[in-house]
């Protein structure tokens, strides 16, 4: 046996399970998938491409189905990875980069850091609102018009164009400085409006506790 | 060559998830989640027209750049909110969050 550390029960139920599903799902799709490559229906781009979009809607209707919000935080992070794929598959390599970087190492973690010190699992039951019907028909039928859009229309000759790394770097900051400067601003501000809003609140010890009372 | 049309079809479904999550779900976190969800949307539609119909394949790489560095600010942000609403409230739910409303 492995020796390992202790974990909860649940956790294991929930890898088997998890696992289970995952399997069950994807090695479908997985076979059918190789038969077409190795048929030659499809190329090996196209099957990375129908991978990458059954993980993402996997994950994201995972995202917004699941009543455990852990269990939808770890749908995110499968999303996310898979978007990062897609990128790949367009060829900005920096662009898939960042996205595992950013979403996977920063945004997630905080997302999961965020939900622990809120405690939001006590009452899992109430992320089911009344308004959910009305929530899913607005959902299909954006979906169902954004997709006739990108079917219908005409996009004129395609060109599949890659931008060398070293290109990227040099244009981002000849030709967008003014951007980047204001996304710093912007990151400057968003900084201090965390720290603001999160910090802890004074003891007001040597305050006048009827001030604090009057305002709030 | 994969179509252009399935990147902006897997971008669609993305975003219309996105936006019942957000106006499904009730907690701030979950919220936030699926609001993640649409910004990626809206990157891959970016990335997907700027290596596609771009002949230099530029202004978009540099617009899904910006959106993920807005996206990652923006939570930073929130879960400020949301911690802040969890210290006066004792919970993250929106329903929570009525102080303006009459």
């Amino acid at each position: 046996m492995i020796e390992r550390l202790p974990l909860p029960a649940q956790f294991d139920r929930i890898i088997m399970v998890g696992g289970t599903a995952a399997a069950l799902v994807m090695t479908p799709i997985l076979v059918v998938l190789l038969a077409l490559l190795i048929g030659d229906e499809i190329s090996a781009a196209e099957l990375v491409f129908w991978l990458a979009f059954t993980v993402i809607v996997a994950g994201a209707l995972g995202t917004v189905l699941l009543s455990n919000i852990v269990h939808a935080a770890l749908a995110l992070i499968a999303t996310l990875l898979g978007v990062a794929a897609i990128y790949l598959l367009l060829a900005t390599e920096f662009i898939a980069l960042v996205q595992i970087l950013v979403y996977g190492g920063g945004v997630v973690i905080l997302i999961i850091f965020g939900l622990m010190m809120t405690n939001a699992q006590a009452d899992p039951v109430v992320t089911d609102g009344s308004q959910k019907p009305f929530a899913a028909i607005v959902g299909v039928l954006l979906g169902s018009i954004f997709i006739a859009a990108a079917i219908d229309a005409e996009w004129g000759a395609q060109t599949a164009a890659v931008v060398p790394f070293r290109d990227f770097g040099a244009r981002l900051f000849r030709d967008f400085i003014v951007p980047v400067i204001i996304v710093g601003v912007l990151l400057d501000i968003a900084l201090s409006g965390a720290l603001v809003n999160a910090r802890p609140p004074r003891d007001d010890a040597d305050e006048p506790a009827a001030e604090g009372e009057a305002t709030s | 060559m994969i179509p252009l049309e399935n990147f902006l079809i897997l971008s669609g479904i993305l975003f219309a998830t996105g936006l019942y999550g957000v106006l499904a779900r009730r907690s701030a976190i979950l919220i936030l989640m699926s609001v993640e969800l649409m910004l990626a949307a809206v990157s891959i539609n970016f990335v997907a027209f700027a290596a596609y119909l771009d002949g230099e394949a530029f202004s978009g790489l540099v617009f899904a750049l910006f959106v993920i560095t807005v996206a990652a600010a923006e939570v930073g942000l929130a879960l400020g909110i949301v911690l802040r609403l969890f210290r006066e409230r004792r919970t993250s739910y929106v329903d929570a969050a009525d102080s303006l409303k009459w």
